[in-house]
């Protein structure tokens, strides 16, 4: 083979290899966007055409009502975990990045931690459901109840959040940690000044995605939360609380008409929270990365 | 004859008076001084027996190949060595002749009087205002509407302001290198250093950039004392009063600027300053 032969059929190999390569990446894309976009046309299309607003403004009664005291409860749910998930996660992973390294007898400290929030990671979210119904429902008598259900699911998402802090935090630059140093900033001071608001589109991904999952989240809810067709009330212990994957999933197995709208309903309105959480935490990374190195 | 005695006197005591009302009348003449510093890392010892004193209002340039411990040494100056890991120091550091490693010295504020400039510039992620006033809030220094004055100050001190006044809002990120640069110099300048460290200010910054950087430092003594490392030569030579020359873990050879340019006393110092090694 010839010189000029061997290099020509390299190139073509190689255009051929980038022809594979894209091919894959389409598969990818339509493998991930497919059935996102086919859930949520589906969705739309069974909830539209029988949709009336007093779904917003009523409870369940009999066949049909409404699904206010579960989108009330979601909302409620949601703003627990990200209270309790969220502060003890975001804490974790600063713990993890910022202070941790090597002790003075040579050993990697927070290891215990990071152990044990991977093992968190790993247990089913049923497996942490029921042992919130012994542990919690029944062991300390407390019910079906929002306290029950905001620790488990807590526990279930806080790995996520700290995860994606503790990435995020060390992804910053060591150049801005100095520089915060050098100009005599506490480390606490230069943390949040600084260093964290660099973090912070790492850390709001972490934060949506637990809010995700614990919108989304049934298994676990069951166990905890129980369910009412009551509004939520502000007790935290001893009374049950209704949440709108519960409707979703049972209302649709019923066999009655009127019940399969509220499930559509219901995830219609699920999928609205979804998608406002990600716009509106997009508008928050926006507005706070304004000046970030990559924003130029 | 008698008149010109009698002027004399008068002068001499005019030159005590003078002495005595300047602020820093009762400070040592070396604002920092070390005093056989040994710096290592781990078991690798990087620098050894370096004593050393610097001047106030003065420039000291900083020279030799890479890794002879230029940056090691400089930024043991302002403590940030300190939590590097396995970093260790034998001998001192003085600060205006008290050790800053201290029992009653306060970090943060050896961080204020000693200010740095790092080879790349490093904005923060925020307006290029609050870069100005990033230390001075952190410090307490100033608050409110002081900000905005201590911003023009700064900026305008380090030639920036005509060109960054309208957009003080705006990213750093946005900035030229050297402005940049001038920026990083306007934030570190805004707390009130007495000595600045600087760590090849001007590498990244091409060659008109560089002059006006190396301008602002001829500017800001005798003010505020600079010690800055190079490896450029000329730098070295335009603006420092005294070089030291580290070489092979020691301080070779240290002096007079001229004098180690054109009769270095050590073979190796002659070799490098006619650019005959690495
Ligand atoms: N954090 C660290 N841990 C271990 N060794 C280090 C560390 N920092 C620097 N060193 C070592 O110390 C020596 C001196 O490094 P230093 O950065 O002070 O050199 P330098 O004179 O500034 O070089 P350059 O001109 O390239 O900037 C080098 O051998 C380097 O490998
Ligand atoms: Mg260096």
């Amino acid at each position: 083979m010839s010189m000029t032969e061997s290099l020509s059929h390299g190139t073509s190999w190689r255009r051929v290899k980038s022809v594979i390569f894209r091919a894959f990446t389409l598969l990818a894309l339509v493998f991930v966007l497919g059935p996102a976009i086919w859930l949520i046309v589906g969705v739309v299309v069974k909830a539209v055409p029988h949709w009336s607003w007093g779904v917003l403004t009523h409870v369940p009664s009999g066949n049909g009502g409404g699904l206010e005291n579960a989108i009330l409860g979601t909302l409620v749910i949601m703003v627990g975990v990200l209270i309790i998930a969220g502060t003890t996660g975001v804490l974790a992973g600063v713990f993890l990045s910022e202070f941790t390294g090597v002790n003075r007898k040579g050993r990697e400290r927070g290891t215990i931690l990071r152990t044990g929030i991977d093992v968190l990671a790993g247990f089913p979210s049923i497996v942490l459901g029921y042992v919130g119904y012994v542990a919690l429902v029944v062991g300390l008598h407390w019910g079906f109840s929002l306290l029950a259900a905001l620790i488990i699911l807590s526990l279930m998402v806080v790995p996520y959040i700290t995860k994606a802090t503790e990435t995020a935090l060390r992804q910053v630059p060591t150049s801005y940690r100095e520089g915060a140093e050098a100009l005599g900033m506490r480390t606490g001071y230069g943390l949040r000044k600084v260093v964290l608001r660099t973090a912070l589109p790492g850390i709001v991904t972490g934060l949506l995605i637990a809010e995700s999952i614990t919108v989304g989240e049934t298994a676990p809810l069951l166990y905890t939360a129980g369910v009412t067709n009551n509004l939520p009330n502000w007790h935290l212990v001893h009374h049950p609380i209704g949440y709108l994957t519960y409707y979703v999933w049972t209302d649709w197995n019923q066999p009655l008409a009127s019940l399969h709208y509220i499930s559509y309903d219901a995830s219609l309105i699920l999928l609205v929270m979804v998608l406002s959480l990600l716009i509106v935490s997009r508008l928050v990374v926006a507005r706070s990365q304004r000046h970030s190195e990559a924003a130029r | 004859m008698e008149e010109v005695s009698k002027f004399k006197v008068a002068s001499s005591a005019l030159d005590a008076e003078l002495a005595r009302l300047d602020p820093d009348h009762d400070r040592p003449r070396e604002v920092i001084a070390t005093k056989g510093l040994n710096l290592k890392f781990s078991d690798k010892t990087v620098l050894s027996g370096v004593n050393m004193n610097f001047e106030r209002g003065t420039i000291t340039a900083l020279i030799g190949p890479t890794g002879s411990g230029k940056s090691t040494f400089l930024r043991t100056i302002n403590r940030m060595n300190d939590r590097v890991a396995g970093f260790r120091h034998e001998g001192d550091v003085l600060l205006d002749g008290e050790s800053i490693w201290g029992d009653q010295q306060d970090l943060l504020t050896i961080r204020r009087r000693v200010g740095m400039l790092f080879q790349r510039p490093n904005p923060f992620p925020m307006s290029i205002r609050d870069n100005v006033v990033a230390g001075v809030k952190a410090h307490g220094i100033a608050r409110g509407k002081q900000l905005d004055v201590v911003a023009e100050m700064r900026l305008t001190e380090v030639g920036l302001w005509d060109a960054v006044k309208d957009r003080l809002g705006d990213s750093p990120y946005r900035l030229s290198g050297g402005q940049q640069q001038l920026l990083c110099l306007a934030r570190a300048l805004a707390v009130g250093p007495e000595v600045l460290l600087l760590d090849e200010p001007t590498s990244a910054l091409d060659p008109i950039s560089t002059e006006a950087v190396e301008r602002m430092l001829r500017a800001m003594t005798p003010a505020l004392t600079l010690i800055v490392v190079t490896h450029n030569l000329g730098q070295a030579r335009r603006i420092s009063d005294q070089t030291m020359f580290f070489f092979n873990g020691q301080l070779v050879e240290h002096g007079a600027t001229s004098q180690v340019f054109q009769n270095p006393r050590e073979i190796d110092t002659e070799r490098y300053v006619q650019g005959l090694m690495g």
